[in-house]
């Protein structure tokens, strides 16, 4: 860059005052016009609209809509958005602004070292060949652009206004800072829920891990094994089970576990008292039946990894492990084990926080209670569970919004840390 | 050797009393809610046990005859257009920005890459209230192409699986086809997608059984009954209806269990070829 501005001439210096304008002093027509009108273009939209809704978004309103008057009002909310919109245009118009810059700087140099400089149409043919990455990465960019991180960034932001509760549209929204934050930390109701629903989420997403890993490992281990006949029959039952679409399955056992339901049939039958396995006050024997309906649905996934990982493995390695009279379970622990755990730590990772952040299992497995002690929340509720009543149900947005960068930083934190202690990152080239 | 043959037999014996107790646990419920479709009264309360005490093929011809409060038929049509369109749009999208990602070297690529990874970390309801107020300022509230929008577009997301596969794809086969003259785009069509069959298949499979399944986002942006996916249909049943449930569910499971006992063999190679490495 520092380069770039001590030796640019003159045609460079033009297209940093407007864009197009060297690459049309080189005659590259097309690509100076198509350049020029990008510059246009920006300054239509910012001196019509672009300006108005940055300056919006630093307000966010001052005029408060009167249904009885029927003035309309600024939405608050619609600003923030349309603000970050804006944003966003101005960053793509910056680093479209950097390539003219760059661009223009690359056929200074070409034509100083008196090469040849490249027609609109041999560029183009560039983007299929050489640069095919640009061709090819922008849609999914976009793409992603506007419907991942701008939501994201647009829910970050949230966190730190008054948005929800009494404050929505037409009502003004205002920044506030930390307020939120210190709101879930520090208000008793918020508070207690947080760190008791917290730690369920921590213990959970260990255990519901744990159980599906290693009985997927189990499941292949024992499909694997040289006494049993046709594997492929075997291996069908639990292929069955996965390729069920997962909320039919957990409606599913939920009307198995019901009160009415079949599992309490036979116990009133064989004279017993009826269980509510997933009523209020069952607060461990839900989350126990919520483990196990996980497990059953998660196992079949782990076991066909398990299965695809176990058959690239070298199996001379056994062979010599059982002529130097290592049993079964020595080999195991020293050898499969070592090699699978290696092979599959970032699906452990992912397995982890999809765990952590289970919506389903028990939305659809024990419906909408309020426990005790709780505020707005289940005692099975996963932090995910409560995040969508506090946003979704009930319009506490900006509280939401502070528990979601909360699951996030948690998940981060822990899944990177993992990452990089494991084999995986550490000795890249081990296996290969 | 006698001794030997006594513990090999008694292993054997436990290895399939195992087997035959894990594919019972997996059989029986997907078992008991097929019966229960077929049931008569439609009640769960009714059943003897676990089992209809009679049967009829009543809530089948309920479930596409009586369609004034419960729509299911177009329901399915509804989910089905849906999911196909992701399907299709979504994996082409995220082949070729797998393909990208592994194969090309650029600036800025490892940089994209660590940015992908804290995106997926961020909890997916956090972004709900937004797109929900960007789907209505671009009117696309009840509009089924709205959800094909999101699908595809939060698809090239979950590309590593992709990635770590066509990285075991040699790159000296790119290079010889280089030599010979063959464009970025051409080694990309004429070489690496025929190679690419089992991880085509294992993506596509995965984005369409999301949408397919899928209930929170279609809740949210999907209000009138007739433009519901059969997930939301499904789940706004009432509670006396369980066999009407059941005979809808047979039907949302079984083109699914169909393309996965059919694509097995590509989703096994798949989803390990590209797990193995990072």
């Amino acid at each position: 860059m520092v380069l770039l501005l001590k030796n640019c001439n003159a045609k460079t210096i033009a297209s940093m005052l407007v864009m197009g304008a060297g690459q049309l002093l080189y005659r590259q027509w097309i690509k100076g016009i198509i350049y020029l009108g990008v510059q246009a273009a920006a300054i239509i939209f910012f001196i019509s609209q672009g300006a108005l809704m940055i300056r919006d978004f630093i307000t966010l309103g001052t005029v408060e809509g009167n249904a009885w008057h029927g003035t309309p009002g600024d939405n608050s909310v619609t600003m923030l958005i349309t603000g970050l919109f804006a944003i966003i245009v101005l960053i793509i118009y910056f680093s479209l602004y950097i390539t003219n810059i760059k661009d223009v700087y690359e056929t200074q140099r070409l034509a100083e070292s008196g090469k040849k400089i490249p027609g609109f149409f041999e560029e183009l043919k560039e983007l299929s060949d050489k640069k095919f990455y640009k061709t090819v990465l922008f849609i999914p960019i976009l793409g992603v652009l506007i419907f991942s991180v701008l939501p994201i960034v647009f829910m970050i932001l949230v966190a730190f206004t008054n948005f929800g509760g009494e404050t929505v549209p037409p009502a003004l929204v205002d920044w506030t800072g930390f307020e939120s934050f210190r709101r879930v930390f520090s208000l008793g109701s918020f508070a207690a829920t947080f760190l008791k629903i917290l730690g369920w989420n921590i213990l959970w997403a260990i255990l519901a891990t744990a159980f599906g890993y290693f009985g997927g490992l189990g499941l292949a281990l024992l499909f694997n094994k040289k006494c049993v006949k046709g594997k492929a029959f075997w291996r069908a039952f639990p292929i069955l089970a996965f390729a069920v679409p997962g909320f039919i399955s957990l409606i599913g056992f939920r009307f198995m576990f019901a009160a009415g339901g079949p599992i309490n049939q036979m116990i009133v039958n064989g004279g017993g008292d009826v269980v509510l396995f997933l009523g209020l006050n069952s607060t461990w024997l839900s989350r126990g039946i919520g483990l196990l309906v996980n497990t059953w649905l998660t196992l079949p996934t782990s076991m066909l990894l398990a299965t695809g990982i176990l058959a690239n493995m070298n199996k001379d390695v056994f062979e010599a492990a059982g002529i130097d009279g290592a049993g079964p379970a020595k080999q195991f622990v020293s050898l499969t084990l070592p090699f699978v755990l290696f092979a599959t730590t970032p699906v452990l990772i992912t397995n982890f926080m999809l765990n952590f952040n289970n919506f389903g299992i028990f939305f659809f497995l024990r419906g909408g209670f309020i426990s005790e002690g709780y505020f707005l929340a289940s005692d099975t509720d996963l932090l995910i569970n409560w995040l969508y009543r506090l946003s979704i149900d009930n319009n506490y947005y900006s509280l939401g919004a502070v528990i979601s960068l909360v699951i996030f930083l948690i998940t981060s934190i822990i899944s990177l840390d993992v990452y990089l202690r494991s084999d995986a990152y550490k000795k890249e080239d081990i296996y290969r | 050797m006698k001794k030997i043959n006594v513990k090999k037999l008694f292993d054997n014996g436990i290895t399939y009393l195992v087997l035959l107790t894990v594919s019972f646990a997996f059989c029986f419920p997907v078992l008991w809610l097929l019966l229960a479709s077929f049931s008569k009264t439609g009640s769960i309360y009714s059943f003897d046990g676990f089992f209809p005490a009679e049967y009829s093929l009543d809530s089948f011809r309920r479930l596409f005859n009586d369609t004034v409060m419960y729509n299911y038929p177009k329901w399915f049509s509804n989910t089905l257009l849906i999911a196909v369109f992701s399907c299709l749009f979504g994996t082409i999208l995220v082949i070729m920005t797998a393909y990208t990602m592994s194969r090309f070297n650029f600036r800025g690529r490892k940089m994209l890459m660590k940015i992908t990874l804290i995106l997926g970390m961020f909890p997916s309801f956090m972004a709900m209230t937004a797109v929900y107020i960007l789907m209505t300022h671009f009117n696309l509230i009840n509009q089924h192409w709205g959800l094909v929008l999101i699908y595809s577009a939060g698809a090239p997301l979950g590309y590593l699986v992709q990635k770590g596969f066509f990285d075991t794809i040699p790159g000296s086969i790119d290079e010889a086809a280089r030599i010979d003259g063959a464009s970025g785009f051409m080694i990309f069509w004429k070489i690496i997608l025929p190679l690419s069959a089992p991880i085509i298949v294992y993506t596509s499979l995965t984005l369409f059984a999301w949408p397919w399944s899928d209930f929170i986002l279609p809740r949210l942006l999907l209000k009138d009954r007739d433009l519901y996916t059969v997930a939301v249909g499904l789940m706004s049943l009432g509670d006396d209806e369980f066999s009407r449930f059941s005979a809808g569910a047979m039907f949302i499971a079984v083109p699914i269990i169909i393309l996965y006992f059919g694509l097995s063999k590509f989703l096994i190679s798949g989803l390990a070829s590209g797990a193995v490495k990072e």
